[in-house]
């Protein structure tokens, strides 16, 4: 008798992407990053410009893994970081560390979060087996 | 043990550093390429670790380390003692240990003059920042190349000192002194590494033919590396070590630790993971 194969099903990042960011109106972007600050797929809101330059997301993101690794350090004490706000004059970002790779989102300032996260989780609960 | 007090740290990154312990006493002579046992104080006991000694023998004044901070999956306890400590506590240390050192004579007795190349991932290179600097202080003509892979552009300890050397062959020449360094960052796309423009990629790469047929190593050095001309020194992790033997197995090269029955062979290493 054969062992039974597993199979490994990466999760659609492109579909998890547009999924968010219609998820709702003040959604203005969602992408997601490897360990190695590579942007493997994102998805903006039509019509907005950009409130960063290309140089600037490069560093953004920079800063945002950053702050990710070394939250890991503190796995050992305070588990798994879960998620992250950051909350600017003009946007808010938020951060999901998902199978590996970290979502990014970003929203238009001081909403309502709770149910901005509700529909982040109910989209990627749905992957997370 | 003997005691010692930290005279010197320097962060270079938050989780990578430069100690310096100057003993109480005299420094014991030691080999270049060799490691000193360090011992710092921990909940009424002493915990020790081991690190290879970038200073040279001829420097009388200190011991000099690169240590990387240990922070995961958990704290290493010693390196958090290490990374806490101020310019001016108290370390003891254990007389200097380690065979990776410099080969100056072939089985045969005679004088070893092939070229010597260092291969150090990450602080693995610490044996060879020693080595360079006790071959200049010895005068020594071989020729030596160091080749230096990190993931990050800040974690090129000593790129000043090698750099240094390798200007200084430039200005005297290589029959006076032949020393050449290279490093190799392995994530050139992240925003730390934007203004690399050296050679990306794992550092054994060094060794790998590419589409002349050449390696870059041997593009550098000009010639076809060989096991008889050229004596390799490798450490760092496990994977570096395999990755760097994986390429020169397909030539022969034989580490110390398989040597032949003729006591020959073209490759040491020391690997810390």
């Amino acid at each position: 008798m054969g062992m039974a194969e597993e199979i490994i099903v990466e999760p659609n990042f492109e579909k998890i992407c547009s999924d968010i960011l219609n998820s709702d109106e003040q959604i203005r972007f969602s992408g997601f990053v490897n360990d190695k600050s590579k942007l493997i797929h994102s998805v903006q809101k039509n019509n907005l410009e950009s409130l960063l330059s290309e140089h600037e997301i490069g560093m953004s993101i920079h800063y945002t893994l950053e702050r990710w690794r070394k939250a890991q350090n503190f796995t050992f004490r305070l588990g798994k970081e879960r998620l992250t706000f950051t909350e600017y004059d003009n946007v808010t970002l938020i951060t999901v560390p998902f199978k590996g790779k970290l979502l990014l989102v970003s929203t238009e300032p001081r909403i309502a979060y709770d149910s901005i996260i509700e529909k982040i989780n109910s989209i990627l609960i749905n992957w997370e087996n | 043990m003997e005691n010692g007090t930290i005279s010197y740290t320097q962060l270079l990154r938050e989780d990578l550093g430069i100690f310096r312990v100057t003993p109480d006493e005299k420094i014991l002579d030691f080999k270049a390429g060799q490691f000193l046992t360090l011992g710092l104080p921990f909940e009424s006991k002493m915990i020790h670790r081991a690190y290879s000694i970038t200073s040279s023998p001829e420097n009388k004044n200190f011991f000099e380390f690169v240590v990387r901070w240990v922070r995961r999956p958990l704290p290493g306890r010693f390196t958090s003692l290490l990374f806490n400590a101020k310019e001016g506590d108290k370390i003891s240390w254990a007389k200097p240990a380690g065979n990776l050192t410099i080969n100056d004579t072939l089985p045969s007795g005679e004088k070893d003059t092939r070229r010597i190349v260092c291969i150090g991932g990450g602080t693995g290179l610490a044996p060879f920042v020693s080595f360079a600097q006790h071959l200049h202080a010895t005068n020594d003509k071989r020729e030596i190349v160091v080749l230096h892979g990190a993931s990050y552009v800040d974690e090129l300890s000593y790129k000043h000192l090698l750099t240094d050397l390798q200007n200084e062959s430039i200005d005297k020449g290589k029959d006076e002194w032949n020393f050449k360094y290279r490093a190799a960052i392995s994530r050139p796309d992240e925003w730390t590494n934007r203004a690399w423009g050296g050679y990306k990629g794992r550092i054994e790469h060094f060794l790998r033919s590419n589409d002349s047929g050449k390696s870059p190593l041997e593009e550098l050095v000009g010639e076809k590396i060989t096991k008889d001309n050229t004596m390799f020194y490798v450490c760092g992790w496990q994977g570096t070590i395999d990755g760097t033997m994986d390429y020169l197995k397909t030539k022969n090269f034989v580490t110390e630790k398989n040597k032949r029955e003729d006591g020959s062979f073209e490759v040491k290493f020391e690997s810390y993971g």
